[in-house]
């Protein structure tokens, strides 16, 4: 008996050692998150943007981990002129696609302005061109699938006349005004550079204006560069079946040779099959969730290697928004008699700041790794201010505050509301749950209901400005401040005009430093916004995670840049 | 008996057409910015919500969106899989193959191991084999289709290194996906252990073999514990019965008793059961699927309802409707064979 049991035994040990990790020219990657398209243009998330940034080349991109250093990829050099309204770009010569297509000026202008003419509602085009042309989204949705042929003309000439070729390898963007994000807005992984002749081979736009207005505002996943890539970058892609993506290195690639010759990426949802497949050793690197998981199942499994730094923080901002004044016909999330604008009071506001208690919200959900912040911006953008106080865990000045809302009306009356937050995400759950603990507990009158929201619901709610209260966060498009300013503390902005916000020095500070070219000057401007958003508690600044990379040990040159969707470029890697 | 089958065909179309009226119907209860959540991902896009359901003609009236999806559906187009990021057709057909090949290890296997102990646990009514049987049953039946995968996949997968998640290992996918884009590798079926076979790569098979032992294990013993319940309470009703008793004082021995005569009859009940089961396997099992990282119907339909994305969860519906229709023709069917008295005319 022992000794079939010891057979046994050694058999399962020996299959065990028999195995193989994944060989070393090969990068395997586990993450949850679907890739929604291959196509630039219609890309606008993380889990396309990382392989897309692999595959495809921008015209000057990240130096390594710095967001404030750039190195050139398909343009060698550039020069800003008019006062910072035009770009000019001399293009890398010798650079070969996929296809085996030259790479010129042609395929630089028919990239951009595709963008500019498809730019469909769920895309990243809004930004190039708010930028180039003035308008924020593609031309029927801008004019109205009604507008005249003169207006359409019109249009179509601010497209064609924004970026243009001087000659074969020269670039020239005219922007409608001097623009000091435009450059930043160039390093995005979707500005990348398409093969316009293999493109148009297989039925995409035709870069002319004979069928420009077709296109306009096209879902372009059913278009043929949704699934298939001819890019530059020096990964080719092999298959993508929807949900795994292999890819191989380009033997014509212009740059150096990568020590990684095979990747794939592959979407599992799982995390305990991650974790176990990199134990394993079938994968390189994982995503995992949180660092509860990593300290509790990560850290000392041998063979497994993990990366951080106190200074690693996503390119993220979150804040709790109020609703100044709270929308919509038998609203579920404000009591009966509760006031509609119950955060319009800044005594209500401040009584609010003061009950988050962000020691609290580090030390429990980060395990002590957590950065605060001051303003909604991310620490390393221009303009940020450390020096802004942040509103402390003290429920006596809270007790004052409500005390003085509404002339002393709310603490005899009392008010219900209820926090909600996107289901799932444990980080503003907790945030809610804490803030109903506290603030219940200063008055039995005051009623926080807590309440899980799936997408569908949430986004209903957010555009009839009916949610009164609730943790949200922003993740970088582009390196540059106003990126997050404008939608966080303009009236118009995407997320603050959800809270009806409406404070004319805000809108007009904001304005002001879009408008602002010099550097130093524009991050005073966003420093006396910081302030001033403070002061009137527009919104409660959280705390975010420090950010960790999980891989094997045997994998070398991983670093961190929040603006990389995949935080490295696998060319940059390779295995021991 | 044909008749009988092509009436029951003829019937589906109709049920097609209900399904598909009621989803669509259903889904316009929600508001537009609801429906909108299978195009919009992130906070930023939120900015642009009502150009995407414009885009996307979301506010359109019922009987247009309907009309729109019909004309559609007849020219063979069942529209555009959201969560897919292909066509719902396309989704379906490399989808499709992956449960399949699931099903074809797992369903025959389940039904032939819990017929047996189910006889066997009736044979011996009482005994400690019997007990024995029932309580594991009850066991595997409780036990949470997500704790004992991931307890196979902690322990046999991690912990023992045995066999493997996904449907290949990393470096063959890698080499199959290079190869087929030279044109050395055709995925003919979808069922890698059969397109291994049909390219005479046998290394192919057999990792895609152990890729599904683990999978399989966990649906056997889930979906096994119900058969083997019922197929010991339906042996024990026809032991009871007077024919048993009659067939005995003939002298028959125990064995013709049991087998020929007492199982047959009791095996109606697990064949309604059976094919019930096998729809609802083919269909995907959303749970196995996630646990093993197998990109099968469930998931996709798992994925599809949360993110209201109407094509997909209507492709998948009629899908459903169809495979479901069929199992209870041939259920019907296995009826006749199974016990003579059953005719359809």
């Amino acid at each position: 008996m022992r000794k079939a049991l010891g057979l046994v035994v050694g058999l399962l040990l020996f299959a065990g050692l028999a195995l193989a990790a994944v060989p070393k020219d090969t990068y395997v990657y586990m993450t949850y998150g679907d890739i929604d398209t291959l196509d630039p243009a219609q890309a606008y998330d993380t889990a396309s943007l990382q392989i897309i940034e692999n595959v495809y080349e921008t015209l000057f991109t990240y130096k390594k981990d710095s967001l404030t250093e750039y190195e050139p990829l398909l343009a060698t050099r550039y020069e800003i002129k008019d006062g910072g309204q035009t770009y000019i770009f001399h293009l890398r010569k010798g650079v070969q696609f996929h296809s085996g297509n030259p790479m010129t000026c042609r395929d630089a202008e028919y990239s951009f302005e595709r963008i500019l003419v498809t730019n469909p509602g769920d895309g990243p085009g809004w930004f190039f061109a708010e930028s180039l042309i003035g308008y924020d989204s593609n031309a029927k949705s801008a004019l109205g699938e009604n507008a005249s042929p003169a207006e359409y003309e019109k249009y179509w000439q601010l497209i064609d006349k924004s970026v243009e070729c001087d000659d074969l390898y020269t670039l020239r963007f005219t922007l409608v005004k001097p623009d000091p994000t435009f450059f930043a807005k160039l390093l995005y992984a979707g500005a990348a550079i398409v093969d316009s002749k293999w493109a148009i081979e297989h039925g995409e736009w035709s870069g002319t204006k004979k069928d420009w207005l077709d296109w306009a505002g096209k879902d372009l996943r059913q278009s043929y560069l949704h699934q298939h890539v001819s890019g530059t970058g020096p990964y080719k892609l092999v298959k993508w079946d929807g949900e795994s993506v292999v890819a191989e290195a380009f033997d014509k690639y212009w740059g150096k040779k990568p020590a990684i010759k095979k990747v794939l990426i592959q979407i599992v949802k799982e995390q305990a099959t991650r974790i176990e497949a990199l134990k394993r050793g079938d994968a390189d690197r994982v995503t995992v969730n949180d660092w509860a998981t990593l300290e509790s199942q990560i850290r000392g499994l041998p063979g497994v290697k993990i990366w951080s730094d106190p200074n690693w923080a996503r390119a993220a901002a979150g804040v709790i928004f109020f609703n100044f004044k709270v929308e919509g016909k038998d609203n579920p999330y404000l009591g009966k008699t509760t006031p509609r604008d119950l955060f319009g009071d800044v005594n209500v506001r401040k009584a609010f700041a003061h009950l988050v208690d962000q020691d609290a919200l580090i030390e429990e959900l980060f395990l002590g790794h957590g950065v605060k912040y001051t303003m909604a911006l991310p620490p390393s953008f221009l303009g940020y201010d450390p020096t802004i106080p942040i509103y402390e865990f003290d429920p006596d000045k809270a007790e004052m505050y409500f005390k003085k809302a509404f002339g002393g009306k709310l603490w005899q009356e009392g008010f219900e509301v209820t926090i909600t937050y996107n289901q799932g995400n444990t980080f503003r759950q907790t945030v809610a749950e804490m803030l109903k603990a506290n603030v219940e507990e200063i008055n039995p009158k005051f009623r926080v209901n807590v309440r899980g929201l799936q997408w569908p619901d949430y986004l209903r709610s957010a555009r009839n400005k009916m949610l009164p209260i609730w943790p949200l966060g922003w993740v970088a498009d582009y390196a540059d401040p106003d990126n997050f300013i404008h939608p966080f503390y303009h009236s118009k902005g995407a997320l603050a005009k959800r809270q009806n916000l409406n404070i004319p020095e805000l809108d007009k500070l904001v304005e002001e430093a879009r408008a602002t070219v010099d550097p130093k000057k524009r991050a005073e401007i966003y420093k006396r916004i910081g302030r001033l958003a403070h002061d009137l508690a527009v919104n409660v600044p959280l705390p975010a995670q420090q950010a960790f990379i999980v891989t094997r040990d045997n994998l070398k040159g991983v670093y961190y840049n929040p603006m990389r969707s995949g935080t490295f470029l696998w060319k940059d890697i390779s295995k021991e | 008996m044909l008749t009988y089958a092509i009436r029951r065909l003829l019937q589906l179309p109709i049920v097609l057409f209900v399904v598909s009226v009621v989803i669509v119907g259903l889904l316009q209860f929600l508001p537009p910015s609801s429906r909108a959540a299978a195009y919009v991902k992130s906070e930023q896009q939120l900015a642009h919500l009502d150009e995407i359901i414009k885009q996307y003609n979301l506010d359109a009236p019922f009987y247009v969106q309907y009309w729109t999806w019909l004309k559609n559906a007849l020219h063979g187009n069942l529209g555009f899989s959201r969560v897919d990021k292909k066509p719902v057709l396309e989704s379906i057909a490399t989808r499709l193959p992956v449960s399949a090949e699931l099903v074809l290890y797992a369903f025959l296997p389940t039904l032939l191991f819990s017929i047996w102990l189910g006889t066997l646990a009736a044979i011996h009514r009482d005994k400690f084999l019997d007990q024995l049987i029932r309580v594991m049953a009850v066991i595997f039946w409780s036990l949470p289709t997500f704790v004992l995968g991931i307890a196979l996949v902690a322990v046999v997968y991690g912990y023992f290194k045995l066999f493997g998640i996904g449907r290949l290992p990393p470096e063959l996918y890698i080499q199959l996906s290079q190869q087929e884009a030279a044109g050395q590798f055709h995925f003919y079926t979808g069922l890698l252990t059969l397109d291994g076979l049909l390219n005479g790569r046998l290394d192919v098979t057999l990792a895609a073999l152990k890729h599904l032992v683990l999978p399989t294990i966990t649906l056997v013993l889930v979906l096994g514990a119900q058969i083997v319940r019922v197929m010991r309470s339906s042996m024990l009703d026809e032991l009871g019965k007077d024919y048993v008793r009659t067939a005995r004082a003939k002298g028959l021995p125990e064995k013709v008793v049991y087998y020929k005569h007492a199982r047959r009859n009791a095996l109606i009940p697990v064949i309604t059961l059976a094919g019930l089961m096998f729809a609802f396997m083919l269909n995907g099992v959303v749970i196995t699927e996630t646990i093993f990282n197998l990109p099968g119907l469930g998931q996709w339909a798992a994925n599809a309802a949360l993110q209201l994305d109407q094509p997909s969860i209507l492709g998948f519906a009629l899908f459903t409707a169809f495979i479901v229709a069929l199992a209870n023709i041939a259920v019907d069917l296995l009826y006749a064979l199974v016990d003579p008295r059953i005719r359809y005319e």
